[in-house]
Parts: C-alpha cells; structure tokens; sequence
C-alpha cells in the first residue's frame, strides 16, 4: 500500500496513522498477554491449594476440621508444631504403620517389576513380527482397557479362594501385576512402531541373529516406555482400595490406602483431621517426588505411547 | 489358474507368520487368557445366576431374570442416566477447560511457561486417592475450607456433597481439578505437531484467531482430538475413586455410576448376579459407544 504513494506529505500521513495503528495493536497485544498471565496464575493457584492446604494442616496443630480456618492457610513460623506427625507415628507405637508401608512398596513394587519385566519384549512381539491374529490381539487390548474393573472382582475373588490365595500377597499381586502386562504391553507396541527398524538391521548386518539384534539393540533403545510403565505400574498398586478391600481382610495385610481410610476414619470428616493430613502428606509426597523426577518421561512418554 | 493363485498366496502368507514372535508375547496371552478372558466368562454366567450372600455356594441359573428385575425397577435407567451425566458433563469441563489452557499457553511469546507447566503437573503428580479425600473435606457444608473462604465475599454456605444436583456438580468440579492437566498436556502435545508454516500461511491469507483455529487447527487435529475426548469420556464412565470416595453415592442413591454401584452390590449388598448384571451392560454400552463412534470419525486409524 505504502509502495503505491509518491506524495512526501502523504507518505508522512500513513506513516503516522501505520503508526498510530501499530501502538493500538501493541496495547490490545498488552491487554491480550496481561489477561493470559492472569487466567494461568489463577488456574496454577487453583491447581497448587489443595496440596498447599494438606501440608500445611499437617504442620499445625489442629485436631479438627472444625479448626481449619481462612487464617490458619497463612503459614507462620511460630505456629508450626509437629504434633499430627507424632500422633501418626505412636498409633499403636508405630508397629500398624510400618506394616502398611512395608505391605504397600512390596505389592506396588513386586507387581511392577514382574508385570513390566514380563512385558518387556511384547512390545517388540507386536511390532515387528507377523503374529497370527495380530490385529486381533491389539484389538483386544484396547478393547480391555474399556472395561470397569469392577467385573472381574468377583471373579478374581473365586478364583483365588479356590487357590487358597485371598488373604496372601501373592493373590495381590497376581491381578496387580496382569492390569500391569496389558497396558505395557500396548505402550510397548506403539513405542516400538516410532523406532525404525535401521538399528536392528544394521546390527543383523554386523552378525548378530535376529533375536541377538532385537534384544541386544532394541530392548536398550525401549528404556524410556520401560521406565514410564514401571512407574505407571507402581502407581496403581500404591493407591489401590478398591481389589485389596476385597481381597484382603486381615489390617496386617492392608496397604497404606486401606489404613489411612479406616484409622482416620475420613468417612466422618470431623474426626483425626490432623492425622488424616500428616498421613496424606507421608503417604503422598513421595509419589509427587518421584512423578516430579521422572515428569520428561511421564509425560511426553503418554502422548508418544497412546496414541501417534 | 487364478484360483490356484490365491490359494498359493494364501499359503505363502500362513508360511511367512514367524510364530517365534508367539514367544515375545507368551505373558500377554496367558494374562489375556487366564485373567481376563476367563473371569469375564465368570461374569457373564454370574450375571445369569440368582448367586447372592444367601445363595453363596449352591445357587440356580435363572436366565435373564437379574437383567428383567434392574429394569423393571428402573434402578438400572437411573443409573445409567447418573453415568451419562456424570460422564458427558465431566468430559465437556476437562476437555473444553483442557483444550483452553493449552491454546492460551500455546500462545508465542508466553513468558513463565515452564513454571506454569509444573505448576500444573501438581493435580497429576499427587496420588489421587489422597487428593480426592482433601477436597472431600475441603468441601464440607459446615466446616469446609470453601464455605469458609466464601463467607469472607458474604456468600452463605453451599451444600457442596449434600444435594444431589450440586454433589453431582462437586463430583466434575474435582474431576476437573484432577484431570485437567492431563488433557491440557495431550492437547498441546498435538497443537505442537501442527507444522508452524500452516500458522503463518493462515495469518498471511487474513484469518484472525479464531479463523485459525477453525480452519487450521481444528480440522487438522480433528481424529487425534476425537480420540482422546472418546477415550477421556471412557475413562470417566469407568472413574471409580471419585463417585465412591468423595459422595459414597449419596446423597441417597444420586451420585452412584455403573461402577460405583456395582461395587456397592457386591460389597455392601452383596447381591453378586444383580452387581454381574450391571458390570455387562456397562461392558456393552461401552463397546456399542466405542464402535459407534469409530464408526464416525474413524479414530482408531491414529493407532495404525
């Protein structure tokens, strides 16, 4: 437009009102940016509180819900007691909480461990061979993962009491470990599919067999989905209620969940507030570490391995 | 002479399974057979047994009489209807809410990205089963932290779990909360694989924000979108934490969804072919819902 104008004063003119043009853009742009920070610091205080509300009634000393107030969310110094913590760690001098920890990591991390190590090379089943019934297969997979859980508890209950396995870590981690399998197996198929087949090639190429090459060169190359499905399989078990409720009747049996609902008696909100927040804080702390660590891995990893 | 032909590829196509690939998979299949596939075959025939805490160990097959009773009461349409509420209202919220925040941080330019990327981890990272008892009590008609932080601004307490209207609504603000970051990260993980040039090229020929968005953006991530809204809307429809922990299905039987209640069957009530029932016409629903939908949009092709 401005190429077309020959006139000095003209050319002034439009400069003027381009610039005049520019600085109300530049506002509405101000404007626009000013409104985004403030709807995302509000959407980031509306997602950090109820964390922030936890820790910080664990560190008071509060022995209600009644006694939560708008004045006691301002943390200061002097007002931090660890009374909840104590209380927490004397209930029954301690011996009920250590076993609900040590029940807790051994089913979350058996489970983990032999339900992603026996899916470790599935991934590779599914992709690069020509399986019979292939489709099938994955069809089935994603298939399952649809279905509520609620359906094979009675099931499962049946089966292991005939096995005489209700009442046992091992009738925990048996179904633990197969909810395991399934979804590893179908994020291991679909990491594998965005590796190219070059690598194993290549090393067929310097002698190795086929299966020397895909476990040599691709089982290392799928770490990454190895690492986010240990961490998925540990998650679940960590925080399951609702299979160990059924399952498992005796409380030296019970995991974390399963203690911190009945000891804290959450159900009727009034009572032990304090204990109920020390036990979240202890209780989850560590997975949002861990989840924090491994975020990269979490969360990239769930957009590469569900869906292309 | 053709029809020799096919058949020589026929079998050329049976040769050429490598059936060592059997072996990668062997666990798979025994956990496909054994632990799923045999108890959904226990299912089934439960859900046609009159099996209940009084007819533990000797019970009859009494065919489609479990189905006709949840019918016949109605029991079963209300639930339905709680479900499908439950589930459409939560997924318009995370998805609409999700598919916002991520266009708003996709933005050039937006400073802070990265503290407001963690920030929202926050709802994910912590454990759920936690997270949703604190807002149980956060939500608390008398002695609540948000009727209290409302009272400051004059607004008089609110029955947050204790109608069934508002419980129902409590039940999607806190999935809201909890999955929100999820589909704030899916959405701009496909936002991001829209090449820049596409961008630029529409800014060029005049369209304004908007114009982008509907003529670039939407229908380029149309399938990936449609995938992950249907299978979020899946996910809810089998949520199971929420309904139980934060209302227990109440007020009344109000905020029960298929999975809650059966479980209330089987471990409340303990009415084991009734709770069956439920659990298969939720497994038919969702297959109905999932082929349907394929049908439509033929999302299933983002997976091959």
């Amino acid at each position: 437009m401005i190429n077309n104008v020959t006139e000095p004063g003209l050319q002034r003119e439009t400069v003027l009102v381009s610039e005049r043009k520019n600085a109300y853009y530049r506002r509405i742009r101000m404007i626009k940016r000013i409104l985004t920070h403030a709807v995302l610091i509000l959407v980031a205080l509306f997602a950090i509180f109820p964390i922030y509300y936890i820790i910080v009634n664990s560190l008071s000393p509060l022995a209600t819900l009644a006694s939560v107030s708008v004045t006691s969310m301002v943390p200061t110094l002097s007002r931090i007691s660890f009374d909840n913590y104590q209380a927490l760690f004397a209930y029954q001098h301690g011996v009920l909480l250590r076993t609900w920890l040590t029940n807790t990591l051994i089913y979350a991390g058996t489970s983990s461990l032999l339900g992603i190590g026996l899916s470790i090379t599935s991934g590779i089943g599914l992709s690069r061979f020509r399986i019979p019934g292939k489709k099938a297969i994955l069809y089935m997979l994603l298939i399952l993962s649809t279905f509520p859980f609620v359906i094979m508890i009675i099931p499962f209950y049946d089966m292991f009491s005939t096995l005489h396995l209700t009442n046992s870590y091992i009738g925990l981690i048996i179904p633990y470990s197969a909810g395991a399998v399934i979804f590893a197996a179908w994020m291991n198929k679909n990491y594998v599919d965005s590796i190219p087949r070059d690598f194993e090639e290549a090393a067929q190429i310097d002698g190795y067999s086929r299966t020397q090459a895909l476990f040599r060169v691709l089982v290392p190359m799928t770490m990454p989905v190895i690492i986010l499905t240990l961490l998925l399989a540990f998650f679940g078990p960590y925080t399951d209620y609702a299979f160990i409720n059924v399952l498992v009747s005796k409380n030296s049996l019970w995991n974390m969940a399963l203690g911190m609902y009945a000891t804290t008696q959450i159900s009727s909100n009034a009572i032990n507030y304090g204990m109920f927040s020390a036990f979240a804080v202890i209780m989850g702390l560590p997975i949002f570490i861990i989840f924090i660590i491994f975020q990269k891995y979490l969360v990239s990893g769930f957009s590469i391995t569900m869906y292309k | 002479m053709d029809m020799f032909r096919r058949e020589s590829t026929v079998s050329k196509v049976r040769a050429s399974y490598e059936w060592k690939g059997m072996l990668f998979i062997l666990p798979v299949l025994a956990v496909l057979a054994f632990l799923d596939f045999y108890p959904l075959g226990i299912s089934i025939f439960l859900s046609l047994t009159n099996r209940s805490i009084a007819h533990l160990f000797v019970y009859q097959i009494v065919g489609l009489r479990n189905y006709a009773a949840i019918i016949g009461s109605g029991e079963l349409f209300r639930i339905l209807e709680q479900t499908a509420v439950w589930s459409a209202g939560s997924i318009v919220l995370m998805a609409g809410f999700g598919f916002l925040l991520a266009l708003l941080m996709n933005q050039p330019g937006i400073r802070g990205n990265r503290i407001y990327r963690t920030a929202y981890l926050v709802p994910w990272a912590y454990p759920a089963f936690i997270t949703i008892l604190v807002w149980r009590g956060l939500l608390d008609y008398q002695l609540g932290f948000v009727n209290k932080f409302l009272a400051l601004f004059g607004i008089s307490k609110i029955f947050w779990l204790g109608l069934p209207s508002m419980a129902m609504f409590s039940m999607m603000f806190v999935n809201l909360w909890l999955s929100f970051p999820y589909y704030t990260y899916v959405y701009t993980a496909s936002l991001q694989s829209v090449p820049k040039e596409l961008y630029d090229a529409a800014k060029m020929d005049g369209y304004g924000t908007f114009g982008v968005l509907g003529n670039v953006t939407l229908p380029l991530l149309k399938r990936q979108i449609a995938f992950i809204t249907v299978f979020g809307f899946v996910f809810t429809w089998n949520n199971f934490y929420i309904p139980y922990l934060l209302t227990n299905g109440g007020p009344g039987t109000s905020t029960y969804i298929l999975v809650s209640y059966t479980y209330y069957e089987q471990t409340a009530l303990l009415q084991y072919g009734i709770a069956s029932a439920y659990a298969i016409v939720s497994v038919l629903f969702l297959l109905v819902f999932v082929i349907l939908i394929n049908r439509y949009t033929k999302m299933m092709s983002v997976l091959y």
